[in-house]
């Protein structure tokens, strides 16, 4: 019982509070600075959500001045985290007494374990994900726009298409050329892979990028390789993009150029049978259809700074008998089936909307989280300003 | 003479309401813009820039201030108001490219240019022109390299071509849109298309303004004072609101709020100084007389900086924070109160010294973030919502302050303490205290801003926390004051500890200001001896120095030496 005690007492202490809290500044200026060269994502990743982490030297340092070699072991925001929620779990288990003096402190310590929770269940279960739709246009899937597929969809029964798709993470393997599997129709070769892309049209190509690719649209235009997004740019998205020959047996069937940015499936024929070919982000389906009727972009006038945009949509959804209209804009998403809907981005030329489509079930923690922590924080030093300011005053 | 300490405050007041006066006076009369030509009726007149309706005026400070870094030229008869550069540009084409408005610091730039003259950094487009093709080839070879890696070089020549095609623009009448919408049906437009073949415009306000202009050119005073009148009457009746913000708005960039307030500041902080100095000698008349003096100083900057705040509140209709600019100009407004109730309860003088040094520094800051032009502009529509604004950017900012006010707090302790004996006794007791009582109200603001900015991302694309560069700085705030609170409560620091950490905490607070923002322009590449960047590594150095001479042991500070 001493020995649990004793336990209890040295993980409740403040000193180790003042350590985890330093610890953590040093773990979010890293994940700030490697920012610069990686995607947010990434960074989320690697740093925040990981019990551990690889934190390079270099980081600290501009290159121009100084060439620092080499990693050093730091713990990762998950760590950081259970450690702080036991600290504060034990503290309040030591010295817990329920009275006026201490409510404030209690109030917003509770907060601060439910901002805490709030963190932790969105990077387990937060889901988020894009909409695009052209005006006119439906759509009853929700892209991921962090990770990609190869989808290659057998046509030839009217009723069903069937689709097998293949992760892009196993196209992106180093190592890994050629991807073999009974339930595909032939071989993938990956000629090039690349992470982030850029398309160049016929005229901006030149004569050996056009030769990439033996088939398909990638004889018109090419794809060429960009630095991967960084969290500094504020853009989040990698579009993909490579260059894959088909073979049956040791016959080929050509050399495809594939990304998401070709709208249009490509065909491959395998002995007189077609078959669809495309990469794009995975797709999760649902059950409900939002079909986009108008697409509003207003700008300031003489400038290309947006005023607003909105997006009126209709959306129905046959088994739940859902069948409406709904405007969704900046800052008034709409809310249905435990999914959220953003009004995020708009296709080039207005011709359509993206929506982010967010699923978390722990959205509603930080609004609890901060009225907790602002009345007890407001309470506790609330109580003792009025304490000095009465001492101040007699 | 003897009564003079005395007197001293009210004589200052009496100085600093005349000082006042004469700032509004020149606001509402015509000020520089006298002269034969009605300068000041044409600088009223509104126009649509960057999407905000503003007076021509205030489009023509802020396009030189772009192209040559002031709101004033070299004129015939020495430095003239930008409105009369704009209008020479519209009506004398081949007389304004003889202006030396175009600021080129670079030397390759200056040697590509063949630009020999090295006692000038402002060249005319006369000077320029003959080098536009090789500048076109260069800006179009630093396009080529993402605005990340260019050397300095490369950005200083595509700002040059930048600003070149914007001359060029501007002296088509291209930029701004002039024409106002008088009629149903009408918008803001250009006097000039982009097509040279169109019909010009036919409406009311382009034939009025093309009148005033050609009057203008020719010289006609006359002619054109009755047709700017004429003018104001016609957009007075038709376009009332656009009419009475302009001409509010021109008083108000001749007023010069925050210019008038930094110096207010910087004089308070200076008598503050000199009562500090002379309290060994007269500790009890002159040292409250020249502190009594100060605050009167502080109480009048601070009234006429809450006049400039006001003011943009109404022109803009947004809550005070919308950009760096106006985050520079209101953290140092709200440390001014939140300095002067810690002065309530301490009395001893340093405290005021404190919020006099963050207002002069912080209107420091924002006149050198002003130079990018409108410090009006319009948001992105992801930023339009004035109850977000309101509440977080505003609480969250108040946090700022807050931090940085606990950090000078504890900057006026050490020095004070250890290289003089002007803390003695209660000061020393005092000034601690207030240090921790701020970074209390700072753990308290910056935490409930840090996360109501959470709530409206949530709000906005449905992801409370994104660990982007701009929340991680305000969360680096947020446990720096959450730190030193603890390490407080458990013990492990004292008063010297404290005011080590809180002087620290002006690093962390500079850095989530700035650092996060200077990120994205590639500390890690180039431009690293950009002159925010080099004025940021600064201010962290010195503030590596005082917390060093915080380290000092007790037994060695002055002012605690003498206590015993």
């Amino acid at each position: 019982m001493n020995k649990l005690n004793s336990i209890l007492k040295s993980l409740s202490s403040l000193r180790l509070t003042v350590v985890l809290l330093a610890l953590s500044m040093v773990l979010i200026l890293a994940g700030t600075l490697a920012q610069t060269e990686q995607g947010v994502w990434m960074v989320v990743e690697r740093y925040f959500r990981s019990l551990y982490v690889a934190i390079p030297f270099q980081l600290f340092v501009p290159t121009k001045i100084l060439r620092i070699p080499g990693v050093f072991p730091f713990p990762g925001g998950l760590t950081l985290g259970v450690l702080l929620f036991v600290n504060l779990l034990a503290a309040h288990a030591v010295r817990f007494t329920l009275s006026w003096k201490r409510a404030g402190m209690i109030a917003t310590h509770a907060g601060v374990l439910l901002l805490l929770v709030g963190e932790f269940v969105t990077g387990a279960f937060a889901k988020e994900g894009n909409m695009t739709i052209a005006e006119g246009a439906s759509a009853n899937y929700i892209e991921d726009t962090r990770s990609c597929e190869l989808a290659v969809i057998d046509t030839s029964d009217p009723g069903d298409d069937l689709v097998v798709v293949v992760p892009a993470r196993m196209l992106g393997e180093a190592g890994r050329d050629v991807i073999t599997s009974g339930m595909l129709p032939f071989s993938v070769r990956v000629v090039e892979w690349m992470p982030n892309s850029r398309m160049l049209g016929p005229m901006q190509a030149s004569k050996g990028q056009l030769a990439k690719a033996t088939a398909g649209v990638g004889t018109q235009v090419a794809a060429t390789p960009v630095a991967v997004a960084t969290g500094v740019d504020g853009a989040d998205i990698d579009i993909p993009a490579a260059y894959l020959e088909f073979k049956r047996g040791d016959a080929s069937l050509g050399t495809y150029l594939v990304s998401p940015q070709l709208n249009m499936p490509q065909t491959v024929d395998v002995g007189g049978k077609r078959y669809e070919i495309a990469l794009r982000f995975e797709r999760g389906y649902r059950p409900y259809t939002v079909k986009l009727i108008d697409f509003k972009h207003d700008r300031f006038v003489g400038t290309e700074t947006a005023r607003n945009f909105s997006s009126l949509v209709r959306l129905t959804d046959p088994s739940e008998r859902v069948d409406r209209e709904v405007l969704i804009s900046m800052n008034n998403p709409l809310r249905y089936a435990g999914e959220t809907f953003y009004q995020a981005s708009f296709a080039p030329d207005d011709s359509g909307t993206v929506l982010q489509v967010v699923r978390n079930p722990g959205w509603l923690l930080p609004y609890v989280s901060c009225a907790l922590v602002a009345l007890g924080l407001l309470v506790h030093f609330g109580s003792r300003l009025i304490g000095s300011v009465r001492r101040k005053v007699s | 003479m003897k009564n003079l300490p005395r007197w001293f405050p009210a004589i200052v007041l009496i100085c600093v309401v005349a000082f006042v006066v004469s700032i509004f006076a020149r606001g509402i009369g015509a000020g520089d813009l006298t002269g034969a030509m009605p300068l000041e009726g044409l600088a009223r007149i509104p126009v649509s820039a960057g999407g905000r309706t503003k007076p021509l005026d205030t489009y023509a400070r802020n396009e030189l201030l772009r192209m040559s870094g002031k709101q004033t030229f070299e004129g015939d008869g020495g430095s003239r108001p930008a409105i009369e550069w704009l209008l020479e540009l519209w009506t004398k084409p081949e007389a304004a490219a003889e202006r030396r408005v175009f600021r080129i610091d670079h030397p390759d730039v200056r040697s590509l240019l063949a630009l020999t003259d090295a006692t000038r950094t402002r060249f005319s487009w006369t000077e320029i022109s003959p080098k536009l093709e090789e500048i076109f080839r260069q800006a179009q070879l630093a396009s080529e390299v993402s605005r990340k890696k260019q050397d300095p070089f490369q950005k200083q020549i595509t700002d040059l071509y930048g600003k070149l095609s914007e001359y060029v623009q501007v002296q088509n009448l291209r930029e701004p849109y002039t024409v106002a919408p008088l009629a149903a049906g009408e918008e803001w437009a250009p006097l000039l298309g982009t097509d040279p073949h169109a019909k010009p415009l036919e409406t009311e306000s382009a034939l009025a303004l093309r009148g005033i202009l050609a009057s203008y050119a020719m010289g006609d005073a006359a002619d054109c004072t009755r047709r700017v009148a004429e003018y104001h009457a016609v957009l007075d009746a038709k376009l009332p609101s656009a009419g009475a913000a302009s001409a509010f708005e021109v008083v108000m960039s001749r007023c010069e709020p925050f210019y008038n307030a930094s110096i207010l500041y910087l004089v308070a902080f200076l008598l503050g100084c000199v009562a500090m100095l002379v309290s060994p000698m007269s500790p009890d008349r002159w040292k409250p007389s020249l502190l009594r003096s100060a605050l009167v100083l502080i109480a009048v900057a601070f009234a006429i900086q809450t006049f400039g705040l006001v003011s943009r509140i109404y022109l803009q209709g947004r809550p005070p924070v919308t950009n760096l600019y106006s985050s520079a100009v209101f953290i140092g407004w709200a440390c001014v109160p939140l300095a002067l109730v810690g002065e309530w309860f301490s009395r001893i003088g340093v405290l005021s010294m404190a919020a006099s040094l963050i207002g002069f520094a912080t209107l420091v800051v924002a006149h050198n973030l002003s130079a990018s032009g409108d410090t009006m502009e319009m948001m992105q529509a992801v930023l339009d919502s004035n109850f977000w604004l309101a509440t977080h950017v505003v609480v969250v900012t108040i946090g700022y302050s807050a931090t940085f006010l606990a950090g000078f707090i504890a900057i006026f302790y050490v020095v004070g303490g250890v290289f003089t004996k002007l803390l003695r006794g209660d000061a020393m007791k005092a000034l601690p205290k207030m240090v921790y009582g701020v970074i209390c109200f700072a753990a308290f603001a910056s935490f409930v801003g840090t996360v109501l900015g959470g709530i409206w991302a949530d709000q906005s694309w449905g992801r409370f926390w994104g660990w982007d560069p701009k929340e991680n700085g305000a969360a680096l705030i947020v446990v720096w004051n959450l730190l030193i609170l603890h390490a407080r409560w458990g013990g492990m620091i004292r008063d010297r500890g404290v005011a080590a950490l809180a002087i620290a905490g002006n690093i962390v607070t500079s850095w989530s200001w700035f650092g996060t923002n200077m990120l994205g322009v590639g500390l890690h590449s180039y431009g690293f001896m950009d002159s925010a960047v080099f004025a940021l590594v600064t201010f962290c150095l010195v503030q590596l120095v005082l917390v060093a001479c915080a380290l000092v042991p007790t037994a060695r500070w002055r002012s605690l030496a003498t206590t015993s």
